[in-house]
């Protein structure tokens, strides 16, 4: 008798975005603060869409001019794509203001993403598109 | 893990409950999963990244997308082994057989110092793990897990983690050590 391989793809009810946070499943808490938002406006110099969380690194310039570059962590790859994120939609050069938390290692211009605002009022969550603010 | 428990709280032992809390109060910094090691089964189901199930009558393979974890459940009649006699694995040794429409799957020789939720609740080499899987409809896989770890717990305890079937959707690779650069970077307790 001919024996078959099955195959499903399962994944747990509590979907992206409701249940527990999505800080909760990597540690986010470890390494930002939720207590110190922070409210960045650059251009993007770099999308990293690499795992275990992509990285959109942005080129901010001081009130002097000086350019400090600052990186805020977002979402799974993964978890992105799946929310309809393609590699590209944010391209190197584009104004952006990402709202998110503090790193808690002070020493470092870093941040999670919470929120990403480009130029014409488009706002992505964490994990890519979606419509309105991070709730 | 305790939020679907009676009062939610699980049941722990006086040292496990300590440790929980350590582990909480450092902000999780240790958890295995922010280190792109594997989740404990029991965490496992409750992942929000996907998990594909392939099976033949000799064994069930579950791939993990977190981490790209492989855990194998063994349906072709074995016995569970003694704890002491196998190595002990992130995944646990696992043997199923069915019971009618459910799938009853025990588990043991689980590493020590497991994690088996954000906040870390303990897990240890002594447990036993029961979970009895069935497909209520067509789209809900229903997963009922007993936890029996004497020397973490004052009881067993079982928790519920619906799955819900992704029809049309693939893993997607997650090489989750390939730019893990927060890792120098978590801060616990100050």
């Amino acid at each position: 008798m001919k024996r078959t391989a099955f195959a499903v793809l399962v994944a747990g009810l509590i979907a992206l975005g409701t249940g527990a946070p999505a800080w909760a499943h990597h540690s986010f808490a470890a390494a930002y603060d939720t207590n110190n938002p922070i409210t960045v406006h650059g251009v993007i110099n770099q999308v990293l869409l690499r795992n275990p969380h992509s990285w959109f690194v942005l080129d901010v310039k001081d009130a002097s001019g000086k350019v400090e570059q600052w990186s805020f962590e977002a979402g799974t790859p993964s978890g992105m794509i799946r929310n309809g994120y393609k590699p590209n939609i944010i391209k190197q050069g584009a104004e952006v203001t990402i709202k998110g938390f503090r790193a808690r290692d002070a020493s470092q211009n870093r941040g999670m993403l919470r929120e990403l605002t480009t130029a014409d009022g488009q706002v992505y969550g964490m994990f890519g598109p979606q419509e309105g603010p991070a709730k | 893990m305790a939020a679907s428990m009676p009062g939610g709280v699980l049941p722990y032992q006086p040292w496990a409950q300590e440790l929980r809390n350590r582990r909480f109060a450092d902000n999780s910094k240790d958890h295995p999963d922010a280190h792109c090691l594997p989740l404990n089964p029991v965490q496992l189901w409750f992942h929000p990244q996907p998990r594909k199930l392939i099976w033949n009558p000799r064994e069930i393979v579950m791939i993990a997308e977190a981490n790209g974890g492989v855990r194998q459940i063994f349906t072709d009649g074995r016995p569970l082994p003694n704890k002491d006699d196998v190595q002990p694995w992130w995944y646990g040794y696992s043997v199923g057989k069915w019971d009618g429409d459910t799938l009853v799957v025990d588990s043991t020789g689980f590493l020590d110092n497991a994690w088996i939720d954000e906040e870390g609740s303990p897990l240890t080499n002594e447990a036993h793990v029961t979970e009895r899987i069935r497909r209520p409809n067509y789209g809900t896989l229903e997963v009922e897990i007993t936890v029996n770890d004497p020397k973490t717990y004052t009881k067993p305890w079982t928790v519920t983690a619906n799955q819900r079937l992704m029809a049309d959707d693939e893993l997607i690779e997650f090489i989750c050590g390939e730019n893990n650069t927060s890792l120098p970077h978590l801060v616990g307790k100050q």
